[in-house]
């Protein structure tokens, strides 16, 4: 491990918790233009299209569940994003559309026609989009930046469910076939198990 | 068939690619694993670039620039030869910097 850059007594200009992991072999640029660009994706490209695709699943009730589940999800991860873009010296773009083109992950435009199975592919495919970055993150962060791994672990074990329930979802609406997620219920929707910390269901 | 020879960093590797198929896919069957996130032509985790004059088809991408095209960029995820390629992978970094230096829309991922 290289020495960390020293912060002296009182010192504004620099903040120990960003030079420990960047001594530790984080490169901290790649990792806030990382983040940057999974926020977008998680408010942008899913959160903000996921709402269009839950409106056009009327009649699918059971399927409109679960897509709110997984838009508020993901809104819960860019409220965890943001805090840690900022303590690591990094900032938001003061621009909605320049920030919608930094996303990782393409915006989950309502397909045409918005049929259940074609809404419910370009949910899944958005889904896996979203375990590659986050795998990513964990990758740049395991064994160097704890704060960071920790985040981005709790939001991609909610991705990995999310990916499970929308194959169980699409193996029946398209296939006719059944691929259980085996998850239970949230406790209430948009619950967020992982990155709000919160208990699983279990009465 | 179009001959499509990928520039690796590990080295060189040689595919025969249908004009049906993208060349991520292609290469994936041949036991090359590009990069890849959204696979479907916006993120440009598998950009590439040609070393030689070639013709590929971006129409599946979902980003994909005029300006992309006259510098040698592609997007193998969305990528269908139309001739004989000479691919150099892992140009992830150079196709935003090529983008951003336009003031062209990039993914920061």
């Amino acid at each position: 491990m290289a020495e960390a850059k020293k912060i002296g007594y009182g010192d504004l200009s620099g903040r120990v918790g960003v030079e420990e992991i960047r001594a530790r072999g984080v490169d901290v640029d790649k990792l806030i233009r990382k983040l940057i660009a999974n926020a977008a994706a998680e408010f942008s490209s899913t959160y903000y299209y996921y709402t269009i695709l839950r409106m056009h699943l009327a009649g699918y009730e059971d399927y409109k569940e679960i897509c709110e589940d997984a838009r508020l999800e993901d809104r819960a991860h860019w409220e965890l994003i943001v805090p840690r873009i900022y303590e690591l010296g990094g900032e938001l773009p003061n621009d909605l559309p320049t920030f919608h083109n930094q996303a990782g992950c393409a915006p989950a435009k309502l397909p045409d026609p918005p049929t259940a199975v074609n809404i419910l592919t370009l949910l899944l495919e958005s889904e896996r989009c979203a375990i590659r970055s986050w795998g990513e993150i964990c990758d740049l962060t395991v064994g160097k930046d704890p704060r960071t791994y920790d985040m981005a672990a709790r939001i991609l074990n909610e991705e990995i469910e999310h990916e499970a329930w929308f194959i169980e979802l699409l193996a029946h609406e398209r296939d006719g076939k059944s691929i259980p997620s085996g998850h239970f219920r949230r406790g209430e929707p948009g619950e967020a198990p992982y990155s709000k910390n919160r208990r699983f269901y279990n009465p | 068939m179009w001959r499509v020879e990928l520039v690796l960093p590990e080295g060189r590797a040689e595919l025969a690619v249908g004009e049906d198929q993208f060349l991520w896919q292609a290469a994936g069957r041949a036991g090359i694993a590009l990069p890849s996130r959204c696979r479907i032509g916006w993120c440009l985790s598998c950009a590439a670039r040609l070393l030689a004059p070639g013709e590929v088809d971006q129409g599946a991408a979902r980003r994909y620039f005029a300006e992309d095209r006259a510098a040698g960029f592609i997007l193998p995820c969305t990528a269908r030869p139309r001739s004989d390629l000479i691919v150099l992978t892992h140009q992830a970094e150079a196709m935003r910097q090529h983008r951003l230096g336009l003031g062209l829309p990039a993914s920061l991922g």
